[in-house]
């Protein structure tokens, strides 16, 4: 059988078609032994589904759900994700992805720059300007008090 | 079973007086919001349990989909009926839940659980047959046919318990699923190939005495 035949079939069974067009199927049925054959096999499947019926709704179970809704109304102004317009999420699904690149950017950024060891980079600087900061001096001057003035670089 | 004339009784005509609870309960009637729960909460405890296949599982997701339903009060569009607002609340909480589960399940790596089939039941619904080889045949009859829906892919699940089990015309199982009346008919006739596919391999499996 073919799939639109079964669609068709299927409609039947549902009471989907339009009347005329059910009638018309049903002469076919009549008529058509495999067709019907087709279609004793799916409503056999179809009315052979069964589940148990439904169990009653649990005691006090209107009284639950109302105090989970009340609790939800007295916070009221609570935010919620799920409840979020979509641009909301969007924006802050790219805010956060924004904040994550740019913070792997920043800590990438130093390495590429510098290949000395840690550490290496102030004294480096302070080498650089050539010139003595008044802490590097105290320090230096310790070693002066003691070596007589040769500990110096 | 529900037939299709019970749903449209008890689900009220086009004037459906939920949308006017509904908009007291936006305009911070809380209280009116128990009437909405005391008509709808079987309707959905039984479609969520049918589609999770648990029914704690279900009695929780009933809640969430409350709890989504009284949140959304102030969107709502009174449009159709509140029913299939509601059930499309609800079959979105579920087809999430079950997404949730399967990825549990992956990271697990554990045997696959049924659930439902391995707890007893609170109440035996197959406690009011004629005789007990008729409720035995009821309970394998359950249980077969929870399986068969639990090994089918969600959207086809979702179309299945609507249409089947819901007695939910194509049209409105659209509605309650927000797509169309051909994907509704795509899906059942997939799901009822699928169907086919199974009961093959399980009378195959019988027949060759194998599993």
């Amino acid at each position: 059988m073919d799939r639109s035949t079964e669609i068709e079939l299927m409609r039947l069974l549902n009471g989907e078609l339009p009347p005329e067009r059910a009638r018309e199927l049903e002469r076919r049925l009549g008529s058509e032994p495999e067709l019907a054959k087709g279609y004793r096999r799916l409503r056999e499947r179809w009315e052979g589904l069964a589940l148990p019926p439904p169990r009653p709704v649990p005691l006090g179970f209107t009284g639950r759900v109302m105090a989970h809704v009340e609790g939800a109304a007295r916070e009221g102004s609570t935010l919620s994700w799920s409840l979020a317009p979509t641009w909301v999420r969007a924006a802050a699904a790219a805010a956060l992805v924004g904040g994550v690149a740019l913070g792997a950017g920043l800590g990438l950024l130093p390495a590429r720059h510098n290949d000395a060891p840690p550490g290496a980079s102030a004294i480096g600087a302070i080498g650089a300007m050539g010139e003595r900061v008044p802490l590097a001096d105290s320090y230096w001057s310790m070693f002066e008090d003691e070596t007589g003035g040769e500990a110096r670089p | 079973m529900v037939t299709r004339s019970e749903v449209a009784t008890d689900a009220g005509t086009a004037a459906d007086p939920g949308w006017e609870v509904l908009a007291r309960v936006a305009a911070g009637d809380v209280e009116a919001f128990s009437r909405l729960v005391e008509t709808h909460q079987q309707r959905l405890l039984r479609l969520c349990e049918r589609l999770l296949g648990d029914l704690e599982e279900a009695r929780d997701a009933v809640q969430e989909v409350f709890l989504k339903a009284f949140r959304k009060a102030g969107d709502f569009r009174p449009q159709g009926q509140v029913y299939t607002w509601l059930y499309r609340i609800a079959v979105n909480h579920c087809l999430n839940r079950l997404r949730r589960r399967r990825l549990v399940r992956f990271t697990r790596l554990g045997a696959p659980v049924e659930p439902g089939l391995e707890e007893p039941p609170e109440l035996d619904p197959a406690d009011g047959a004629a005789s007990p080889e008729d409720a035995l045949a009821a309970r394998r009859r359950w249980a077969a046919t929870r399986r068969a829906i639990e090994r089918l892919p969600a959207n086809q699940r979702a179309v299945l318990v609507l249409v089947r089990f819901e007695g939910l015309s194509y049209r409105e199982a659209a509605e309650a699923l927000g797509i169309t009346e051909g994907a509704v008919e795509s899906r059942l006739f997939r799901a009822m190939r699928r169907l086919e596919t199974q009961d093959s391999a399980a009378s195959h499996v019988t027949k060759t005495g194998r599993g």
